[in-house]
């Protein structure tokens, strides 16, 4: 006669495996679906930098990869990101720019979607800006499609190209793309930066919502 | 175990240079991280040490259990350790490092109130299991 407690913790443990089998694999397919969707460089539009902040002439450039639902990428938002504008960014010695890296859910990526179809108005950068400033609890639908509708109408975008390049998916490749370009530059977590010198070449990577005092020093020692 | 903790949550960093930063909206999870820290530490010392005098080990589950949950509140998902987890389990990862996340300072409270009467019980069960017998 099988021990009924022995039996027990074998049926949970076989439940256990295989509901970690199915995310496993409901994982494996989203990677194959993120790179396969991703069919060729070229056919992502041409001009596929992300929009820079800063002068094009700086010295210095900041790279950040994150994701507007992450919290630590917050945190950095709030506490480090003024000083290094006002003290690098506005000064002309460094610039910025924001490659998504959207590894939280459908809502992420829907958010770097919109960040483009806002820079279609010009208006990339206080789009940014707005995702951030109303940030949620990760995945709760403070980013869905209606709530970043509701942005745009409060930047005063014209809400008719807005809502056509949401809904169609317009830069579904261009954030596909970053993402893969941010995973092959060695992120594994949200916010990680790479500090550039343009003329030597010369990098430094930051990983985390690290205070302010390690980008200057890092950005001064690059100068 | 308060340096990993302080890791994870992003208030101890090593690269690229060794730095502590907390923020005030931080502080309240800071006080936790401590506060949990020193419980977990007298906690399984205390049960460690039972564990070698009296042979039980009835209590060091709980006392575990207590810390586990302590220490996985928080697991940013977008840290290392969330990433790492989102990337191994996928869906479920993302669901459970979300819920570790959006409940981080009520699971931390109910971490140090279960190694509070873990402390309780086992310092009543050191003083009677101790007694030398006359």
């Amino acid at each position: 006669m099988v021990d009924k407690k022995k039996l027990i913790v074998v049926i949970v443990g076989i439940a256990i495996v295989s509901a970690l089998g199915a995310s496993f694999s409901s994982y494996v397919g989203q990677v194959d679906q993120m790179t396969q969707d991703i069919q060729d460089e070229s056919d992502v539009s041409p001009v596929s930098l992300p929009p820079l902040l800063g002068s094009q002439t700086a010295p210095v450039t900041i790279i950040e990869m994150g994701d507007y639902q992450c919290e630590m990428c917050k945190r950095w938002y709030d506490e480090s990101r003024p000083k290094i504008i006002e003290n690098f960014i506005d000064t002309g010695k460094a610039n910025m720019f924001f490659i998504d890296y959207p590894i939280l859910g459908v809502d992420s990526a829907l958010a770097a979607e919109a960040t483009y179809c806002a820079d279609d108005q010009g208006k990339y950068w206080d789009y940014h800006v707005t995702l951030y400033d109303y940030q949620g609890h990760m995945n709760s639908g403070w980013a869905n499609a209606e709530r970043l509708k509701s942005f745009a109408f409060n930047l005063d975008l014209n809400m008719d190209e807005f809502e056509e390049c949401l809904d169609s998916s317009k830069y579904d490749q261009r954030v596909k793309l970053n993402w893969q370009k941010a995973s092959a530059g060695g992120a594994n977590s949200t916010p990680t930066f790479i500090i550039v010198n343009t003329e030597t070449g010369n990098e430094e990577k930051i990983v985390g919502a690290q205070p302010y005092a390690v980008f200057e020093k890092v950005i001064n020692s690059m100068l | 175990m308060l340096i990993p903790l302080l890791i994870i949550s992003e208030h101890l960093f090593l690269e690229p240079y060794i730095i502590f930063s907390i923020y005030p909206e931080s502080f309240v999870n800071f006080s936790l991280i401590l506060i949990l820290s020193i419980f977990a530490g007298i906690v399984i010392s205390m049960n460690i040490f039972r564990i070698r005098q009296i042979k039980k080990t009835n209590k060091i589950g709980i006392s575990l259990f207590g810390t586990i949950i302590g220490a996985s509140a928080g697991a940013c998902s977008c840290g290392p350790v969330g990433f790492s987890i989102i990337t191994t389990f996928g869906t479920a990862g993302g669901i459970a490092t979300a819920f570790l996340d959006m409940y981080e300072i009520p699971l931390r409270i109910i971490s140090i109130g279960i190694l509070i009467v873990v402390f309780f019980t086992s310092l009543k069960s050191l003083k009677n299991e101790c007694k030398i017998k006359s």
